[in-house]
C-alpha cells in the first residue's frame, strides 16, 4: 500500500531531519513510526498524504505516485485516505456533523447514506450531543474525536493517526483505542500511527519504525 | 555579478508572483471542468455565502457611496460649467466619468477593502491550522472547494456592487440635476443613453471579470503562502490590498487603452 524510497525530510529551517528512508508498508498492514518531538513524524504522514512535499525520495501509496508528482491530488479518486491529525485539522467554519460529512459530499455519497454515516461516527466518539458546535466550542479530546469520527464516516483504505491518544482522559482514551483496534484488525485497512512511545501501540503494529535512528545529529559550531 | 542579482531579484520575484497567479487561476478553471454534480452543490452553497458577504452586506455602503458621488460630480460640474449649457452635458459628464471609470474602479477598491482582506485573512487561518491540508488529505480538492466559490462570488457580487453603484450614481447625478435646473427625469436618461455605446457595455463587463479575477487570486495568494505564525496573517492582508490595488489600476488602465485611446 505504501510504498517509500530513499526518503529525505527537512524541519522548516530547513535542517535535515533524517535521509535514506526506505520503507514499504503492505495492504492491511499496521505500521507504527515513534520517535521524539521534532524527528519528523507528523512530517512523514502529511507526505505520505500528499500534503507535504520531501526534500528528496520517492513515495507511493496504492500504486499511484505522491512524490515526485502531484501530491495528494494525486490520489483524489483512486484512494481514500483518512488523516487524523495531532490538532487542528478541522474546518473553523463548520459544525463537527459538517465536518464529518464534507468529505462524504465530496466524493458522492448518496444523503441517506452520508447521514446514518455521519450520524453513526459521531455516537461511536461520543459527539452526538455536540454534533451541531463548530470545533471551536468543544474541548481539545472533542477536536481529537472529531479527527476520529471523520477518519471512521469516511472509511479509508489508507487511515494516517498522528498521536491519536494524545491528550485524552481515560474514557475517551478507551473509545479511541477500541477504535483504532478494529481499524488494525481489519485487512482491508492500512494503519500508519505515529506516536513518540510504542505504547500502547506496540501490539497493534505489524510493523515498527524509530525515526530517532534515522536522525541527522545537530552540527556543533 | 552581485550587483546584477541584487537587480534582477525583484523581477524575478514579479514574474514568480505572475507565474503563481496564472498557475492558481487555470488550475482553478480546470478543476472547475471536473466538477461532478454532488460536488457542485457543495461549492454553490460557498458560492452563496461569498456572495452574500461580498455583495448582499455591502449593498448599503456601496450604494450609499455612489448616490453622493453621482450628486458631487453634477455639483462640481455645474459650478464650473454655469452659464456654458451645462444641463447639455449631463449625459457626457456622468458616462464619462461614473459609468465608464468610477463605478468599475471605485466598486472594486470597496471589494478589495472588504473581501479580499477578509479572503485572504481566512485562508491564513486555514492554511496555519491545518485545515487546507485536512482538505487535500480527504479528497475533497482545495481549488474547488475554496478557490473556485470565491472566485465565482466575486465574481456574481462584483457584477451586481457595479450595476448597483452606476443606478445609484446616476440616481444623485439626477437628483441634483433636478434641483439645479429642473430636469426632468426623460431628458436625464436620454442625455446618458446617447452618450453611452456598445463599447460601454462590454468594457465594462470585461473590466468585472478581471477584476474579480484579480481581487480573489491575490488574496488566495497571499493567504495561502502563509506557512508559519499568526502574526503573518496581517502581513498578508497588508500585501492583499496593495497589490490588488496596483493590478486593479494597471489593469483599468489597459483596458482604457484598449477601448478607448
Amino acid at each position: 500500500m505504501i510504498e517509500i524510497h530513499d526518503l529525505a525530510l527537512d524541519a522548516p529551517d530547513a535542517r535535515r531531519l533524517f535521509a535514506g528512508l526506505d520503507l514499504v508498508v503492505p495492504r492491511g498492514g499496521n505500521q507504527l513510526v515513534t520517535g521524539p518531538s521534532g524527528s519528523g513524524k507528523s512530517r512523514l504522514l502529511k507526505v505520505v498524504a500528499g500534503t507535504e512535499q520531501p526534500a528528496r525520495g520517492r513515495v507511493s501509496v496504492g500504486g499511484v505516485a505522491v512524490w515526485p508528482g502531484s501530491g495528494a491530488f494525486a490520489l483524489m479518486g483512486k484512494v481514500r485516505v483518512g488523516f487524523a491529525f495531532a490538532t487542528g485539522g478541522l474546518l473553523s467554519n463548520l459544525s463537527l456533523w459538517d465536518n464529518v460529512a464534507l468529505p462524504l459530499r465530496f466524493s458522492g455519497v448518496p444523503a441517506e447514506a452520508l447521514q446514518g454515516r455521519v450520524d453513526g461516527a459521531l455516537e461511536r466518539l461520543g459527539l452526538a450531543a455536540v454534533a451541531g458546535l463548530r470545533p471551536h466550542a468543544v474541548s481539545a479530546s472533542a477536536r481529537k474525536h472529531g479527527n476520529l469520527a471523520r477518519v471512521l464516516a469516511y472509511d479509508p483504505d489508507l487511515i494516517l493517526l498522528d498521536d491519536p491518544i494524545e491528550g485524552l482522559d481515560r474514557s475517551d482514551r478507551d473509545v479511541a483505542l477500541g477504535l483504532i483496534q478494529e481499524w488494525a484488525l481489519d485487512p482491508a485497512k492500512t494503519l500508519l500511527m505515529a506516536q513518540e512511545q510504542p505504547d500502547p501501540f506496540a501490539q497493534l503494529a505489524s510493523g515498527q519504525l524509530d525515526l530517532q535512528a534515522l536522525s541527522v545529529p545537530l552540527e556543533t559550531p | 555579478m552581485a550587483f546584477l542579482a541584487r537587480l534582477g531579484a525583484p523581477v524575478r520575484g514579479f514574474l514568480a508572483f505572475l507565474g503563481d497567479q496564472a498557475h492558481l487561476t487555470l488550475s482553478t478553471l480546470r478543476y472547475a471542468l471536473l466538477l461532478r454534480m454532488d460536488q457542485a452543490t457543495v461549492v454553490g452553497r460557498q458560492t452563496r455565502l461569498q456572495v452574500r458577504f461580498t455583495a448582499l452586506d455591502a449593498l448599503w455602503l456601496v450604494g450609499g457611496t455612489a448616490l453622493l458621488l453621482g450628486a458631487v460630480t453634477l455639483i462640481q460640474a455645474f459650478s464650473q460649467l454655469s452659464g456654458l449649457g451645462a444641463e447639455n452635458y449631463i449625459g457626457v459628464l456622468m458616462v464619462l466619468i461614473i459609468l465608464r471609470e468610477l463605478g468599475p474602479l471605485l466598486t472594486a477598491i470597496l471589494v478589495i477593502g472588504r473581501s479580499s482582506t477578509a479572503i485572504a485573512a481566512e485562508l491564513g487561518a486555514m492554511q496555519l491550522n491545518g485545515e487546507v491540508d485536512a482538505l487535500a488529505a480527504h479528497g475533497v480538492n482545495p481549488y474547488q472547494y475554496l478557490l473556485l466559490p470565491r472566485w465565482l462570488g466575486v465574481l456574481v457580487a462584483v457584477f451586481t456592487l457595479v450595476v448597483m453603484f452606476d443606478a445609484a450614481a446616476l440616481g444623485g447625478g439626477f437628483l441634483v440635476a433636478r434641483l439645479k435646473y429642473g430636469v426632468t427625469f426623460g431628458f436625464f436618461m436620454d442625455s446618458v443613453r446617447q452618450t453611452l455605446s456598445n463599447r460601454d457595455f462590454v468594457a465594462t463587463l470585461l473590466k468585472v471579470v478581471v477584476f474579480s479575477g484579480a481581487i480573489t487570486f491575490h488574496a488566495c495568494h497571499f493567504g495561502l503562502s502563509i506557512r508559519r505564525s499568526q502574526t503573518e496573517i496581517p502581513q498578508a492582508v497588508t500585501k492583499t490590498v496593495v497589490s490588488a490595488l496596483v493590478a486593479v489600476f494597471a489593469l483599468d488602465g489597459l483596458l482604457a487603452a484598449i477601448f478607448y485611446f
